[in-house]
């Protein structure tokens, strides 16, 4: 297929805007009449709140209202999944950043100053961090009557525990293969908590007019699930909340379901006729907002002496915080995605979703993918060992593709890439040329692992797009898409100009997001963007194409079906000096004496996985067979002396079924390579024992800098042609998350001989490592 | 109580009322209401917030508005000429550093403050200006290769 666009250094439409510092996010919105909240959280994980004196803080200068949670949660309870969040706490209080009381003021400054003046009583409760310590016999309750929570069918807590919910996959007989496998390995991992922590913290306005509109802004990346739940909540029709989404700053999962918004909503119902504001501190963004993973992963993998994986079991207890909504789906694809990049026969896969007095845990970039993968990756190397067999000979045999069924029950095609190539890639990239020796001031190593991802979206996840042909040709174009920096934009325009043959610079596409005026669609998650929103994109040109071929028909007096379509003209196939200009069918035909045919030239059109669909009994099902294939690997060098590592290289290869545009590919790439570095070698969201959250800055949370940045990365793509995604292409934006952590952890075995089963690796614990190795210890 | 201060901004003389508590930040952002300039963290960390100020790159955050008076200052409004992009901008886009685009403003007037006061800076001092800029996007390869090409179309202008 010749393209013209697609897969072109094209430059993304929001470039201008940004680096003028002109484009627009939630925190430079400033409307006539606005008001200020500071949101009080509370000094207890777990207590029951005796009583709030507001009285001093009300007098406080500037103050306009204090606003507490008493009795909110019947009335506001919320959540898309399981209906388990409220706005702000009512009786008692589940973990130290949730909202308690807030205050809404003339200006931030004085919100903040009037919180202060809150006294607030508590009864302390047992506080569990961890979800083992949460599942322990007569652990107290976190939510002592979850079994009321509505939730969605096949999910949902177990009353009378602090289990949010449990899913379990039965493929093949677990058991049986594990009991005939020739050599079985076994270990307990755990991937951390960590902060998606983009740059642009969290943040909303929301503004109750007085002719009943609902008008909320939100740095956010699912306007239409806030639009459908605040809507529920407040008893409006979904037509009367208008939802808006500015730039926003990042997201890596973090700002998708409704997670700020319904507490804005609730402390600005209080002052109607006033827009409210609210923006997170950085702390409250590590604090307030969702975290990611924390997972325990014990696996067991069971395979023959000649290497054939046999069964895999897997059990992950995962800390969903203290309420289990934007949690309970990250469990379940951590779950069903703990297979990574293996065909076994055999599977038992469970995940325990457990309230812990912490904030609650939801999408990170991965989605359960990098969590479960960390742990099968790490998993496969010392199984290579154990058999005595090359890594590579091992992961060959046994690689997913065509023909072969993943643990959900999806069969596989050559449609779904093509893992081998990623993977002889790298191996050629990293592993041809002979390790570096160890010298004297380091030793090196190299590390590899294969990813697998699955989209993660729900049966109605659609995406749409709307196209409007302008009289001069030009073409505008609207989606739902929530452009957060992973370039959609650019996806959009690009799709559009290759379907429509004309040029990306007379297709302008949309800003903001607005509810009031974008096309459906659930939410921007799942790395589906590409695939599905850029199909909707196709679907809705093909229609303005077909429009106008129409209107020519009638024109030309032919057969629609004779004519064919140039971007500039549709004429007649067998004569095409029989033509109609497009900027003359737009507004439908007009003939000389004024009379118009045709219809005007504008679509809507959507797109979703096909046959996606839920579990059944056994915990399988389908998404759609959406899958996409890679391999990672780094080279690292780890500094006798500290203990300090340094990833010199990093080469990645995905299929990602067709590149549209390169450079913003390794951008993703690159990025996503450099966010789990951080992740594998610093970044941890840590609690103490009271739960109180100990390192919630950006100086306290190691977060990578330019100097933590690989000194190289390969980045090589593969593209057989998917059967969804436009000209055949598949996502990758969560991607290139999945492999560096087990990668890196397999290079320092290979640098040192010592296993590590959990990150991050900091300097201090790799020292301390090599120091007990040195003594005899750890090999 | 309110105080007023006078500064520069971007070539244009500002006469603004201040409270005590309030930074170069919050002055440039909510009194000039120029909003290019981002806050990203609480503590002096993510330099989202950087300007140049008489010449040097700042984080505005940590600058009292009091300290700011009399101050020649610079912002990611005062880069372009019209709709001419400033060659930083240029090569920011360019090298494709710009994604989310909420570090970019910051990491501009970092260079900007880099460049103007010694263009022939090596690779290390580049590292050194931009350790201080986080960004979650990009994994700082096109914000390197930004800045060379920035350096490189400043040189060629001289």
């Amino acid at each position: 297929m010749s393209l013209k666009f697609v897969g072109k250094n094209i430059t993304r439409p929001d470039a201008i805007q940004k680096a003028t510092g002109k484009a627009r996010f939630l925190a430079d919105i400033h409307l006539p009449g606005m008001l200020y909240a500071a949101i009080l959280r509370p000094g207890y994980a777990h207590a029951r709140i005796i009583s709030i004196d507001t009285t001093e803080a009300e007098t406080s200068e500037g103050v306009v209202k204090v606003v507490t949670g008493k009795g909110c949660s019947d009335k506001y309870r919320y959540g898309d999944n399981i209906r388990d969040l409220v706005p702000m706490a009512d009786e008692k209080v589940r973990y130290m950043g949730e909202p308690l009381a807030a205050v809404i003021a003339g200006n931030p400054h004085q919100a903040k100053q009037a919180l202060k003046k809150i006294k607030v009583e508590y009864e302390p409760l047992p506080v569990y961090t961890q979800a083992l310590d949460a599942l322990a016999p007569g652990a107290a309750l976190i939510h002592e009557d979850s079994g009321s929570y509505w939730h969605l069918p096949g999910v949902g807590p177990k009353p009378g525990t602090n289990i949010a919910n449990h899913y379990r996959l039965r493929k093949g007989d677990a058991e049986k293969g594990l009991r005939e496998s020739d050599v079985v390995v076994e270990a307990e991992f755990k991937y951390p908590f960590g902060s998606c922590a983009a740059l642009e913290p969290h943040g909303a306005i929301v503004w109750f007019q007085e002719d009943g509109m609902i008008e909320i802004w939100s740095s956010s990346i699912c306007p239409f699930i806030i639009r459908e739940e605040v809507a529920r909540v407040y008893e409006r029709p979904e037509s009367d909340v208008r939802v808006h989404i500015p730039e926003v700053g990042g997201c890596f999962g973090y700002k998708s379901d409704i997670t700020v918004e319904q507490t804005i909503a609730y402390i600005a119902g209080f002052v109607p006729g006033h827009p409210v504001k609210w923006v997170a501190s950085r702390k409250e963004d590590f604090t307030s907002t969702l975290l990611g993973h924390g997972m325990i992963i014990r696996m067991k993998i069971g395979a023959m002496s000649d290497g054939r994986l046999m069964a895999l079991k897997t059990t992950i207890y995962h800390s969903t915080g203290a309420y289990s909504d934007t949690g309970v789906h990250v469990s379940i694809a951590a779950a069903h995605n703990s297979t990574g990049a293996y065909e076994y026969p055999h599977c038992d896969l469970e995940s325990i979703l457990t309230y812990t007095n912490t904030p609650a845990v939801g999408a990170f970039r991965g989605y359960g993918h990098p969590e479960a993968q960390f742990a099968q990756e790490r998993l496969i190397d010392i199984l290579a060992r154990k058999l005595k067999m090359d890594p590579f000979v091992l992961r060959e045999k046994n690689y997913l593709g065509p023909g072969k069924v993943t643990a959900l029950g999806e069969r596989l095609h050559q449609t779904n890439g093509d893992l081998r190539k990623c993977s002889d890639i790298i191996k050629k990239a990293v592993f041809e040329k002979p390790k570096q020796e160890e010298d004297s001031e380091y030793y090196y190593g190299r590390g590899f692992a294969a990813v697998m991802k699955s989209p993660k979206g729900a049966p109605f996840s659609s995406k749409s797009a709307y196209v409007k042909f302008n009289t001069d040709g030009s073409v505008v174009i609207n989606c739902g898409g929530a452009e957060v920096g992973q370039g959609l934009r650019n996806v959009v325009r690009l799709v559009a100009a290759e379907t429509l043959k004309i040029a990306p610079e007379r297709i302008h596409v949309y800003t903001e997001i607005d509810t009031q005026f974008s096309p459906w669609e659930w939410q921007t998650i799942g790395s589906m963007f590409t695939k599905q929103g850029g199909r909707a994109v196709m679907r809705a040109c093909q229609k303005t194409i077909e429009q106008m071929k129409h209107t020519a028909s009638q024109v030309l007096r032919c057969d629609v079906d004779l004519l064919e379509y140039d971007g500039e003209y549709v004429y007649l196939s067998s004569d095409p000096s029989i033509r109609v200009e497009v900027t003359k069918l737009v507004r439908g035909y007009m003939y000389e004496n004024g009379m118009v045919v045709g219809e005007v030239v504008q679509a809507c059109a959507d797109a979703r996985l096909p046959r996606y669909s839920g579990f059944d009994e056994n915990g399988q099902g389908s998404m759609g067979v959406s899958y996409t294939f890679g391999a990672q690997a780094a080279e690292i060098r780890i500094e006798k002396s500290t203990g300090k590592i340094t990833v010199d290289h990093f080469a990645s290869s995905f299929d990602v079924g067709r590149v549209i545009q390169p450079q913003q590919i390794r951008g993703q790439v690159t990025g996503g390579v450099m966010m789990t570095i951080g992740a594998a070698l610093f970044e941890e969201v840590r609690f103490d024992e009271t739960g109180k959250c100990v390192n919630p800055y950006f100086s306290k949370y190691r977060f990578p800098t330019i100097k933590d940045a690989p000194l190289r990365q390969t980045v090589q793509m593969v593209e057989t042609p998917g059967t969804i995604g436009p000209f055949g292409a598949r996502g990758i934006g969560e991607h290139p998350v999945i492999g560096p952590p087990p990668a890196i952890l397999n290079a320092i075995y290979d640098a040192t001989g010592i296993e590590f089963f959990e990150i991050p690796v900091t300097p201090d614990k790799m020292k301390k490592a090599l120091d007990e190795k040195a003594a005899g210890g750890n090999t | 109580m309110p105080e007023k201060i006078t500064l520069t901004v971007n070539h244009v003389p500002c006469t603004v009322e201040i409270e005590g508590w309030e930074s170069l930040l919050d002055v440039l952002r909510d009194r000039i209401g120029l909003t290019g300039t981002k806050q990203g963290c609480d503590d002096l960390s993510c330099g989202a917030c950087t300007v140049v100020v008489n010449g040097e790159a700042v984080k505005s955050c940590k600058m009292s508005a009091t300290r700011a008076a009399g101050a020649d200052v610079v912002t990611i409004e005062g880069l372009a000429q019209g709709t001419t992009l400033h060659p930083i901008q240029e090569a920011l886009i360019e090298a494709g550093a710009v994604q989310c685009g909420f570090c970019i403003p910051g990491i501009a007037m970092g260079l900007y403050g880099l460049f103007n006061k010694n263009l022939d800076a090596g690779d290390q001092e580049i590292l050194d200006a931009l350790e201080g800029h986080l960004c979650r996007c990009t994994g700082y390869e096109s914000i390197l290769e930004g800045a060379k090409l920035a350096q490189k179309k400043l040189k060629a202008r001289l």
